[in-house]
């Protein structure tokens, strides 16, 4: 899932501290598991937006909402009409939820609460961790189901390099050398040997380097327009 | 590897406390055991001060963080938790 | 000949090789570069220029190669795939081999956050291997990445480095294979302390048949002080220090004579051992160290090819 992490509650401040009506919009799918942005996260946000603004002797109304999904529209319908009635939002969604709502919204600016940090598991409570990088173009049947391209600090496709130090990355005795484990998963799965191949250079292209991706489904879309169709 | 922190409010600058003031405390107490204590505080014929307003709660367990904040928000200077 | 470099000349001439590193300064002067290379000119065979090391910004190792060339002194010019996508790299290596520059050595390169500009966006297109790939089929096929010709000749003798400590162990050799493989034609290691150990590397590298068809420099750093050797057995990775090394820069009344002692019984521990066929020696921040280590090594006169 998408992993986000709030931001410093000074930034969120400076963000809206010049507003009057502020709607501290959570998102209750992914940033909700990652105590980032669910509906809990802001309702508590906006408490302490209120107390801030209290503080500084300011008039704030600061308030708090969640819808399930903030990246499909049918989630909005229903509370469009409440959102528009803010001067502002303070969105805990992802990136992607910012985005989609900004472009629904009309003339009221959408402001981000969290910063989108990667795609993630969850080990273990409280500890979140970076395993995929969207690359549009997986390889990690060849690597042992782990990836090299989110998870070796170079991305190398011929690793490890020469700074592996007793399993883990030179950047930090934190951060697991993804191709130490690599080669210790070939080995115990037998296919070690397929580490002896030299693997050729990637193309890029499908990940975001190539630009902005969409895909498009048309046997989907196709039906969806003619539902349309019949509805007008 | 990400570790949530805990981003905490910035405090109030510390002022001068004037003399005669008193710290509203609320106090969450469970229905089974401190609510219980408080109640035989009173049978005993302990006093405490008129400030702190307990509110019971079947279980402390539910007490969510919304309720601490609101509490602060609306002015108290301490919550108590007992259960 | 592939390149006609001098390095290759000593190397396929069956000579025992000596290349030296300069670290180009963080600054405008050629000077610093045209000190070092006069110091070190007649004491090795070829000279490397670093790029941009630990990540920190210095005058760019090509630009230090093209210094040295003109003082003639065959360079190596070190690229780390750090900073460089594949477009940048090739467009260098033409740029390179116009301005006369033969030898390339393909690396990594330590990680951004090491460096003075953490904040930066690392490249990493290709990987190290995939650079050695990459200038051999530039030379032997003269082709770009993409397939497209190129017009002229690419002479290159193509380098690639060795870590052979680094974990884990049993697969570096394997990686070697794999530079091997790729392209290179000569290996430059990571300096080594624990000759014992070295040596049970270099078997395994004789048993793939290694030795024979890639040139094996083993890496030397003279040790300045004790607390450089501390240093380096603590922090560096892929760097072993048996205690020994650090209790007899401990217990040495002059720090630096017992540095260049240690150095000269590694260097003659190395010659002997089969399969090597010259050292790189990388005298940070001492370079005026590296004639006298040379000298006394019996390594003098460096053949003239």
């Amino acid at each position: 899932m998408i992993i986000g992490k709030q931001k410093p509650f000074e930034e969120i401040w400076d963000m809206i501290k010049n507003f009057k009506k502020v709607l501290v919009f959570g998102c209750n799918t992914c940033v909700a598991i990652c105590h980032a942005g669910g509906g809990k996260e802001a309702e508590i946000l906006a408490s302490m937006l209120r107390m801030r603004a209290s503080l500084e002797g300011v008039e704030i109304e600061v308030k708090h909402a969640a819808i399930e999904r903030h990246c499909e529209p049918e989630f909005f319908e229903p509370v469009m009409d409440n959102v528009r009635t803010s001067d502002m939002v303070l969105s805990l969604a992802c990136g992607v939820g910012v985005n989609f709502l900004s472009e629904r919204i009309g003339n009221i600016p959408v402001y981000p609460g969290i910063n989108t940090e990667f795609y993630g598991a969850v080990p273990k409570a409280g500890i979140f961790t970076e395993l995929c990088a969207g690359c549009g173009d997986c390889i990690l049947h060849l690597t042992g189901g782990i990836c090299p391209i989110a998870r070796c600090a170079k991305s190398l496709m011929n690793g490890p390099c020469g700074g592996t130090n007793n399993g883990k990355c030179e950047i930090s005795q934190d951060v697991d050398c993804a191709w130490y484990l690599i080669l210790e998963r070939m080995k115990k799965l037998g296919i070690l040997e397929k580490m002896f191949e030299i693997q050729p250079l990637r193309d890029w292209s499908t990940g975001m380097y190539g630009g902005p991706r969409r895909i498009i489904l048309d046997h989907i879309e196709e039906v969806e327009a003619q539902e349309e169709r019949k509805g007008s | 590897m990400v570790k949530a922190e805990e981003k905490v409010l910035s405090v109030e600058e510390p002022r001068e406390i004037s003399s005669g003031w008193e710290p509203n405390i609320l106090a969450f107490a469970c229905h089974y055991c401190a609510f219980a204590a408080a109640d035989l505080a009173g049978v005993m014929r302990l006093s405490y001060p008129p400030t702190v307003k307990v509110i019971r709660l079947p279980c402390t367990g539910k007490l969510d963080y919304i309720h601490i904040l609101h509490a602060f928000e609306r002015g108290v200077d301490g919550a108590f938790v007992a259960g | 000949m592939k390149s006609g470099s001098n390095l290759e000349k000593v190397l396929e001439g069956g000579y025992f090789a000596v290349t030296a590193e300069v670290g180009p300064p963080k600054g405008t002067s050629a000077k610093v570069i045209q000190r070092k290379g006069e110091l070190l000119k007649t004491y090795c065979d070829a000279m490397n220029v670093t790029d941009n090391q630990t990540a920190i910004v210095r005058m760019s190792s090509l630009s230090g190669c093209v210094i040295l060339k003109e003082m003639g002194i065959d360079p190596v010019m070190q690229m780390v795939v750090r900073d460089r996508n594949r477009i940048a790299i090739q467009s260098d290596i033409l740029g390179a081999v116009a301005l006369g520059i033969r030898n390339v050595l393909c690396l990594s390169g330590d990680h951004q956050r090491f460096g003075n500009h953490p904040t930066t966006k690392g490249v990493y297109d290709i990987d190290s291997i995939q650079l050695v790939q990459t200038l051999k089929n530039m030379r032997d096929e003269k082709k770009f990445i993409c397939g497209e010709e190129i017009s002229g000749e690419v002479p290159l003798y193509i380098g690639a480095v060795e870590t052979p400590f680094a974990d884990p162990i049993e697969y570096r050799v394997k990686r070697l294979a794999k530079k091997v493989n790729a392209g290179a034609d000569f290996i430059q290691t990571q300096a080594i302390f624990d000759v014992a150990k070295f040596i049970k590397w270099m078997e395994m590298v004789r048993d793939e048949g290694l030795d024979k068809q890639v040139h094996i420099l083993a890496g030397v750093i003279p040790i300045k002080s004790v607390g450089m050797a501390r240093y380096m057995k603590d922090n560096v990775s892929g760097i072993s220090v048996p205690d020994e090394i650090v209790t007899r820069m401990e217990e040495a009344k002059v720090a630096k004579e017992e540095g260049v002692k240690i150095a000269l019984e590694i260097i003659e521990q190395l010659e002997d051992i089969d399969g090597i066929h010259g050292i790189h020696i990388m005298a940070v921040a001492w370079e005026d160290i590296v004639p006298v280590i040379v000298e006394r090594a019996g390594l003098l006169p460096r053949p003239i090819l």
